[in-house]
């Protein structure tokens, strides 16, 4: 692709999420969902291959089917109550139909296929965006919204996407696509706090996004592709697999770390909110998420391969990682002994 | 006019069908050009004159030149239109779909009547609610038409880059 198209599209991406996340009108908020949906597009299929092309095509079905869907809520909406207000959607009909096409933008349980799908026929810099910045934009829909939203609904599709993202991703070997499966266990998490404390839902959302950073960062500059490539890696560069390590731990929230610090608030607040079953499920479902960190852990350095291998270790540390890499590994490691600071944020 | 605006929304829906259904593209252009025509219709019994002006003329302009598109690039030898077998299959089902779904929405909206409503504004303008929306777009609106701006922009690189000529597009006639 042309550098400036590049340019033009990533633009768009950035612009489009500004537009959606200020607008106040049903319309501006679709409009900024289309051309973030639209300048994806052309990025996942960067590379030319039927794989990535597949990727669009899937990509632009769902995204396309969740705008209409919420265009056509939107509609309904303005029909019945003659309000294009973002915080005036007050029917039950259009609630539900905008709180589906939510879930299918975020890639939530029932809506979930398309994620996995589309993260194998990308590039990992694409996928980073797809998990980080693309949830940005629906979620800032739904937390406008939180007052007004069914929480059942949306208490019981957090659930299930925590532990159908932990159920999917057991026995994959592709690393992108078990990232796929743990974006859609956290965004459950997002997700099922929202309706009783979207404080705690932005927290976790921002410390995800962080996290994930950290990770795909660590397998763009390693360029992982599949579990067996973990043993190669080895070999090339180990402190960086003992880090890789120690932030999927993170990730499955372990308590030295950051990962903890959000699943600890967020079952505390359950707790006190008397929804104790809701907090003991979320913790077992949790488990599923971490079997399939910890197989990625100990394929990353608590094990050496079976057969030889064909490079030899090397005496010094590769330094072709990202800027941004060492911020982020301590800012998604140590976060846990500032919670006080990170809790005053928000 | 109930009776008419019935009928055109009767029609535009079976124009969807007849695309959705999954003909070739030389057949399916005609079902879209039939949903343009009489949803350009419906939208005059409405009371949106020059809305019905510009859905036909930009829909059917589009829709040619996307028909002349999808044929340089996908010309069958056996193009397969109502009769065959599979696009019957997928017709009828949708029908009968349509039946269903469609007898649960008007059970809906007889409670308001189609029809009934336009989109005048009863007495306090000399012009109709669509021209007077296409003022306000130009004058205060104007940020609203940046961004309409902007997405057609947008659109029309994401367009050219995905489909792109030579070994580069991932659109290609094989």
């Amino acid at each position: 692709m042309h550098p400036s198209i590049t340019s033009l599209l990533l633009i768009a991406l950035s612009t489009s999420t500004i537009i959606t996340m200020s607008s106040y009108h049903w319309m501006f908020a679709w409009a900024g969902l289309e051309i973030n949906m639209l300048s994806m597009l052309p990025l996942i299929s960067k590379e030319h291959h039927p794989r990535a092309v597949e990727a669009t095509m899937k990509y632009f079905m769902t995204q396309a089917a969740a705008s209409a869907m919420l265009i056509f809520a939107s509609t309904i909406n303005a029909w019945q109550t003659a309000q294009w207000d973002i915080s005036l959607l007050t029917p039950s009909t259009p609630m539900m139909m905008l709180t589906l096409a939510i879930t299918m933008k975020l890639g939530l349980a029932p809506f979930h296929f398309w994620l996995p799908e589309v993260s194998l026929g990308t590039t990992n810099s694409v996928m980073l965006i797809i998990t980080t910045w693309q949830k940005l934009a629906p979620l800032a829909i739904i937390i406008l919204l939180h007052n007004s939203l069914n929480h059942h609904l949306l208490t019981s599709l957090g659930l299930l996407s925590m532990v159908v993202g932990g159920w999917g991703g057991m026995n994959q070997l592709q690393i992108r696509k078990i990232m796929a499966y743990s974006s859609i266990a956290h965004m459950g998490w997002v997700v099922m706090i929202l309706p009783k404390a979207p404080d705690l839902s932005l927290l976790y959302l921002m410390l995800y996004i962080m996290l994930n950073l950290t990770m795909f960062l660590i397998i763009i500059s390693t360029a992982l592709t599949k579990l067996t490539s973990l043993f190669s890696t080895q070999n090339k560069s180990f402190p960086m697999m003992i880090l890789m390590a120690l932030t999927l731990l993170s990730m499955g929230g372990l308590p030295p770390m950051t990962g903890f610090l959000p699943k600890w608030l967020i079952l505390q607040e359950l707790i006190y909110q008397h929804q104790t079953q809701m907090a003991t499920l979320a913790s077992l479902s949790t488990l599923l998420s971490l079997f399939f960190y910890l197989r990625l852990v100990f394929n990353a350095f608590l094990t050496t391969p079976p057969n030889t291998s064909n490079v030899t270790k090397n005496w010094r540390n590769q330094t072709n990682h990202h800027i941004l890499l060492p911020q982020m590994m301590i800012l998604s490691l140590m976060l846990l002994i500032i919670t006080p600071l990170v809790i005053s944020l928000f | 006019m109930t009776y008419a605006i019935f009928l055109f929304g009767l029609c535009f829906v079976f124009g969807l069908l007849l695309v959705a259904s999954n003909p070739s593209p030389y057949y399916g252009v005609l079902g879209l050009l039939m949903a343009s025509a009489v949803g350009g219709g419906f939208l005059v019994g409405v009371g949106s004159s020059f809305l019905s002006v510009i859905l036909f003329l930009i829909y059917s302009g589009g829709m040619l030149v996307v028909f002349a598109y999808s044929v340089a690039l996908a010309a069958d030898f056996y193009p397969e239109a109502w009769g065959s077998r599979s696009v019957a299959v997928n017709l009828v089902v949708f029908l009968s779909l349509l039946v269903f779904v469609g007898s649960g929405f008007s059970w809906g909206l007889s409670k308001k009547g189609v029809g009934e409503e336009t989109v005048d504004f009863g007495g306090i303008s000399l012009i109709r609610g669509d021209f007077g929306g296409v003022a306000i777009l130009y004058d205060f609106g104007c940020s609203v038409l940046v961004v309409s701006g902007w997405v057609l922009l947008v659109a029309l690189f994401v367009v050219l880059e995905l489909t792109r000529g030579q070994s580069r597009g991932s659109l290609r006639a094989v």
